[in-house]
């Protein structure tokens, strides 16, 4: 009787827990997003810039969440006025538009970016005038400490202004580094026939190899809380633990002056992009840009057309200028050796030939050495040869 | 013992069918002694000593408090009862060693001989005035249809019924007294319907009616106070003391209310009154009686879904309504994120929501006033009630200090939630908290005729965690003091003193040192004075100034570490003083056409000390426009702003049972909710306007038809309105709101319009009652702006968040008998717009979520249905407690209706979408309501 009780009382109780919980759990559920929501819209990367050059501009159209890659646009006719009358056309090359003729933006003038695609709808752009000039006075590396207690090399970008007008300013870098194979052998081994391997000459062309890789975050600095015009950004962090500086590094600073609603956009797709908390969530929204569709004012079009003032600066550094006698940092991938038995057929312990074969021919391991004609030891392809992953091409700008 | 007034009526029946010759029996003789005894010991001691028993309605003998001594030797049953109901109103008739106590009326045993032909006579003369000695039946004039009076309940018998009585005219006398202010009431006008027949009440209060025999019809119609009707019995000289009300401070009560005005007759358009007794009968979720949700099943009042806080009152956003418990501002009126309200039923009185036409005393807030007041304590005796829920526990009580001159009322709510996650095994729920409770204490003192004193303390606290590293807490505490003074009979005034302080508290404690104590704060003073002056028939002024102080803490963040990066951040406070005068004349032009006409002056200074962000001009509000940090000192004016805001309605009759109203009202804001959620969360702050937010005002129209059927039985009205507001807060995409020093940056203001029309049909009374409303409304705002930043939807009008608009909702109750009751409860809504992640694009290098205009799609309907079953106690009289049982079913469907969808970007930037639904099972509770 009282054991009936005390049962009755705890399956009182579960329910009430289990009221509770449905409170506080609140049953959340995955909710399939409605494909028929997707509407399709136009996305223009338009900076032109004070450069004499051949200015690029990005078309591509919006995706749906399940589709992989990115749609380009293409076949359309993409035109720069500016307020004289005077037109840059651009022609389409390797999935971007490019202007015919080198120009370069001109200070006092006004710019217009017209886009007509090829089903007939026209976009066109308000119009952008030169942004104040402004040349990156330095960038430096330097070795410090953070206050995470990670030492590594933090790459500074400076500039002033003297004239205090420029403030809003977008930065993009691209860092090529010199990449040396650390088991890279005077001997590579090949397959020779159905059951054979052979050890042949290796060429020197895949020990030495550069990579180059681009910023993909939106870095933004602005001077209007300081009391003059000058940046001291800290652009890039590099771990010394980072193989990328193992031996010879470059980095180029790409520095565009923005104009104050072109680097509110910027700053707003940065915001939505980072997370934030449930309470207080951020407010999603379509973004507004420049750029608005004349032939159908509710088409949708994402960018920003912009005529910045534009300065790069491209800096060199080797390991030992920065850690003097200091061991180089360990490579990207774990280098150690792997014993294989080359032979077929049954045999104890087991015969590998088959295998190391099959990995010869899928080039994902390079020779390191051998002792006899049936052990072979070999490292993953990356150690032995730079070029399955980079190129060996010495880029144009490199100075050893 | 007890008998029900239904087995009287069967007993009436019988009486009249069968033709009783025992009673004319010789009667036994009995002695009994009766010393100073009441009139219940009375009975029970003759029912104790001789073999008679009886019935009667123990109300009856209540109401006789006279003592009654005697001692009575060999004496019939018959003149015992003369003698022992002389003085009563009282009526006996014996039948069978039975004795059946009448109030007023008598009960006949045989008709007159010429019975039936008099009536005949009457009915084709109408001659209502009786011919002595034929016995009066209330239900004759029923049956006959001379006499619509279809409310039985508000029969009232006057004198004792005598069939020897010769008089053809009784005296009727009492006092007429103020319901609100307990104080007679002078020079009011008493007519007699359809006779000739009227007289007003003298200096005290008091006056004297001739009246014939039978049914009189009592109407007082008074421009000032609420129109009364009551129906009288008259069988001798009476007394009758009316209750009467103000016009302006109880204006009409649209809903489950039986007294009072209805709402065909005030100028007032678009108030709801909720009459806090009646909403026993709604289903209730997880056992608790909420008189918000009450009020969200009625037109023009919405939420944005289940547990979200705050209101949408007509296409008004939830920082627009001024919530109000006993006169001070109640900032968050929820508990535990909105399931619950903070207002505590039982010691509530009524809740009176105005949707439109607020009256020129209100101000501060644009779109509604929620005016809940507190009931006083039992000036008499020591009485309570309670309920017993699975969530929460409730006991008020309240009890006289000194007798019939102060009481105190206390009530408390509180949780065991936290008890049951504790003892429970599972780690999970061991670490996980939510709790409530909330407190208030009401005093109040009739000091003497003229002046009166009200104070009331409240206090509320939630405390739960989501997740076990971070604890949120917040907190509403209101104090109010009200000092109530008559001058003389035309004027009086209100000194009334109030303060409220809501804060909210984030505990996080993680493993590592990066613990914070995360706090935000508002307190606001106000004193205020209000007059009223009655001038004249015609005129009512009212008239009166309101102080209101703010200071608002905006948020810190505090590491609890010192060992933590985490920078301290504390935001500068905020101050800023409110003021306005008003004035409001209540004009009859005539019979038919009511005005009242109000003008409110409001008045705003953001003080120092502060350090403000001074912007360039001409270019959007940016942390990379400011252009100087300005300090201002202590108390210095950083900027006021001002403005008339003018009050109009008027009504009309049409006929008698309909009118049209029409009513314009202009209101202004001085502060504002920062919320990018689309429900409001404990954690959204309140910013006051400064130099870079400007306050909000709105204007609304409103019209409505008014219209009973059936002699008051069914009412119908038919309202609608057209908003427009001005400056109406909304946020930048990607805004920011909590602890950001430059808040004003991520705000835009823009301007609004809402429409709607508000249908409502209700019937109170009957077996079947309840209401069924409809609400087709529409809210939209309009971001525009110079600078593509701050333009949202191409600076066109977009739905606001809380935009649904079909809203059907139908609250059902069906009597089955005195004990069973069924209650229902229907609701439908338009889902919610939304934000729509749409697709993914690339820029430099990186894809990013596409979203779609602001507010572009909805998220599913909202369809519930809830049952509750209340089960009266059986009402045996010397029960400890009057007690009740509901048993309710929420969402007895079991949609899964969405509560929020939201959409998180995974590490590979894939998006996914959640929703969560608060009940999306039926949830059964039971609740026992006890009354002492």
């Amino acid at each position: 009787m009282n054991k009936k009780k005390i049962q009755k009382f705890s399956l009182g109780k579960i329910i009430i827990a289990l009221l509770i919980l449905n409170i506080l759990n609140s049953c959340s559920e995955a909710y399939n997003l409605q494909t028929d929501t997707y509407q399709e819209a136009l996305v223009v990367e338009a900076t032109i810039t004070n450069e004499f050059i051949r200015q690029e501009i990005k078309i591509s159209k919006t995706s749906q969440f399940e589709d992989e890659g990115i749609e380009k646009e293409s076949g359309a006719i993409v035109i720069i006025e500016d307020d004289l009358g005077n037109t840059f056309p651009f022609e389409e090359k390797d999935d971007i538009y490019i202007s015919k003729n080198p120009f370069k933006a001109e200070s006092n003038r006004e710019y217009t970016l017209k886009i007509e695609t090829n089903e007939g709808k026209v976009f066109k752009s308000s119009s952008q005038k030169l942004t104040t000039e402004n040349k990156i006075l330095d960038i430096i590396p330097k070795l410090v400490t953070t206050k995470d207690n990670e030492r590594g090399i933090q790459i500074t970008v400076n500039n002033y202004d003297s004239t205090n007008s420029s403030k809003y300013y977008r930065y993009e870098y691209e860092e090529t580094y010199k990449i040396v194979a650390p088991v890279w052998r005077q001997q590579k081994l090949v397959v020779t026939g159905q059951q054979e391997v052979a050890l042949i000459p290796n060429s020197l062309e895949t020990r030495i190899c550069y990579k180059t890789q681009k910023s993909n975050d939106i870095i933004l600095a602005s001077t209007t809380n300081l009391q003059e015009d000058k940046v001291n950004l800290d652009i890039r962090f590099i771990s010394d633990n980072d193989y990328i500086i193992s031996h010879r590094y470059s980095i180029i600073v790409k520095q565009y002056v923005l104009s104050l609603e072109s680097y509110s956009f910027r700053r707003t797709l940065k915001d939505l992009s980072t997370s934030s908390s449930i309470f207080s969530p951020k407010q999603p929204g379509f973004l507004n840009g420049n750029i608005k569709c004349i032939s159908n004012t509710n088409e949708k079009v994402i960018g920003f057309f912009e005529v910045s003032s534009f300065s790069s600066k491209r800096i060199f550094f080797n390991h030992e200028d920065l850690f003097p006698n200091e061991p180089k940092p360990p490579y990207f991938t774990n280098c150690d050796e792997q014993e294989y038995k080359f032979c077929f057929g049954y045999s104890v312990p087991v015969c590998e030939g088959p295998l190391l074969i099959s990995k010869i021919k899928g080039n994902t391991i390079a020779y390191s050495s051998n002792l006899s004609n049936s052990f072979y030891s070999v490292v993953p392809i990356e150690c032995g040869d730079c070029t399955s992953f980079s190129s060996n091409l010495i880029p144009s700008f490199w100075i050893d | 013992m007890k008998l029900t007034k239904k087995k009287i009526y069967i007993l009436f029946i019988l009486l009249f069918i069968n033709e009783f010759s025992f009673a004319q029996k010789p009667e036994d003789k009995l002695s009994i002694e009766l010393k100073n005894c009441s009139l219940l010991t009375a009975i029970e001691t003759i029912e104790n000593s001789s073999t008679y028993t009886f019935y009667f309605d123990p109300t009856w003998i209540n109401l006789n408090k006279n003592q009654i001594s005697g001692n009575y030797n060999n004496i019939t049953i018959s003149e015992l009862l003369n003698k022992i109901f002389d003085e009563t109103d009282l009526n006996y008739i014996i039948i069978n060693h039975k004795i059946i106590l009448t109030s007023n009326n008598l009960i006949y045993n045989n008709l007159p001989a010429n019975y039936f032909n008099e009536l005949d006579s009457n009915k084709t003369t109408r001659e209502f005035n009786n011919i002595s000695g034929n016995p009066i039946f209330y239900r004759q004039y029923d049956s006959l249809n001379q006499h619509k009076f279809t409310k039985k309940p508000s029969l009232q018998f006057i004198g004792k019924e005598n069939k020897n009585t010769t008089k053809k005219n009784f005296l009727l006398s009492g006092y007429i007294v103020n319901e609100k202010t307990e104080k007679p009431e002078v020079n009011i006008y008493l007519k007699i319907r359809d006779k000739d027949i009227s007289t007003s009440s003298d200096l005290n209060g008091h006056y004297k009616l001739l009246l014939p025999a039978g049914i009189n019809i009592i109407e007082i119609k008074s421009m000032n106070h609420v129109e009364v009707i009551k129906t009288l019995m008259v069988y001798d000289d009476g007394n009758l003391d009316i209750t009467i009300n103000d016009q302006s401070n109880q204006l009409d009560e649209v809903v489950i209310t039986k007294k009072g005005m209805r709402a065909k007759e005030t100028t007032i358009s678009g108030l709801v009154s909720i009459d806090i007794k009646a909403i026993k009968n709604t289903p209730l979720i997880l056992g608790e009686r909420d008189i918000l949700r009450v009020a969200t099943t009625l037109p023009g009042i919405k939420t944005t879904g289940e547990g979200a806080s705050g209101f949408n009152v007509r296409g008004g956003k939830d920082d627009q309504n001024l919530i109000l418990l006993d006169n001070s501002v109640l900032y968050n009126p929820q508990h535990f994120l909105g399931f619950f309200s903070a207002i505590n039923p039982y010691t509530a009185k009524k809740a009176e929501i105005y949707k439109g036409s607020i009256p020129a005393d209100f101000g501060g807030r644009l779109s509604s006033v929620f005016d809940i007041t507190t009931k006083n304590g039992n000036p008499e005796n020591f009485s309570g009630e309670g309920a017993i829920g699975p969530i929460t526990s409730n006991l008020s009580f309240g009890l006289p200090i000194q007798k019939n001159k102060s009481s105190i009322l206390v009530g408390a709510r509180a949780t065991y939630s936290d008890w049951i996650l504790k003892t429970l095994d599972d780690e999970n729920l061991k670490n996980s908290e939510a709790g409530f409770y909330d407190g208030i204490i009401k005093y109040n003192n009739t000091i003497n005729d003229n002046n009166d004193l009200e104070a009331t303390v409240y206090y509320s606290k939630d405390r739960f965690s989501l997740s076990s590293d971070s604890i949120y807490k917040y907190s509403n505490r209101l104090i109010s003091l009200k000092w109530d003074h008559t001058f003389n009979k035309k004027s009086k005034v209100e000194l009334i003193l109030t303060n409220s302080e809501y804060k909210f508290n984030i505990d996080y404690n993680s493993s590592d040192d990066n613990s914070f104590d995360f706090g935000y704060k508002i307190s606001e003073t106000q004193l205020q004075l209000k007059f009223k002056y009655l001038f004249n028939k015609k005129h009512t002024f009212s008239y009166g100034i309101a102080s209101k102080s703010y200071g608002i803490s905006p948020g810190y963040q505090h590491p609890k570490s010192l060992m933590s990066t985490l920078i301290a951040i504390d935001i500068e406070k905020e101050k800023a003083l409110e003021s306005a005068i008003y004035i409001s004349d209540n004009y009859k032009i005539g019979e038919k056409l009511l005005i009242d006409l109000g003008l409110r002056y409001s008045f705003y200074a953001s003080l120092g000390e502060a350090n403000v962000n001074i912007y360039q001009e001409g270019f959007p509000l940016n942390k990379e426009t400011i252009i100087e940090n300005k300090h201002y000192i202590k108390n210095e004016i950083i900027k006021t702003y001002g403005g008339f805001e003018p009050r109009l309605a008027a009504r009309y009759f049409l006929n008698d049972d309909l009118s049209i109203k029409a009513s314009y009202d202009f209101t202004r804001q001085y502060i504002h909710l920062l919320s990018s959620n689309t429900t409001q969360s404990p954690t959204d702050s309140w910013k006051l306007s400064d130099i870079n937010v400007k306050p909000q005002s709105a204007q609304q129209f409103s019209l409505g038809l008014y219209k009973t059927l059936q002699d008051n039985l069914y009412e119908i009205s038919l309202e609608g309105y057209y908003k427009k507001s001005k400056n109406i807060l909304d946020y930048k995409v990607g805004a920011e709101l909590l602890l950001n020093k430059n808040v004003e940056t991520e705000l835009l203001q823009g301007v609004g319009k809402a429409y709607g029309i508000e249908l409502l049909l209700k019937k109170q009374e009957g077996k079947l009652n309840g209401w069924i409303g409809y609400t087709y409304s529409r809210t939209f705002i309009k971001l525009d702006s110079n600078f593509e930043s701050e333009i949202v939807n191409n600076g066109k009008y977009f739905s606001a968040n809380f935009d649904k608009p079909h809203d059907f909702s139908a609250i059902l109750n069906y009597k089955f008998t005195k004990r069973y009751s069924l209650s229902t409860n229907f609701s439908y809504q338009t889902g919610r717009p939304i934000t729509y992640p749409i697709g993914v694009f690339q820029y430099g290098n990186s894809e990013y979520t596409l979203y779609s205009d602001r507010n572009q799609y909805r998220i599913p309907d909202y369809i519930r249905l809830d049952i509750g079953i209340n089960i009266e106690g059986n009402h045996k009289i010397k029960k400890l407690a009057h007690s009740f049982w509901n048993i309710s079913i929420y969402n007895i469907l079991g949609r899964n209706n969405p509560y929020s969808i939201y959409f998180v970007t995974d590490k590979n930037g894939g998006v996914k979408g959640y929703k969560t639904s608060i009940f999306s099972i039926p949830i059964p509770s039971i609740t026992y309501n006890f009354k002492f």
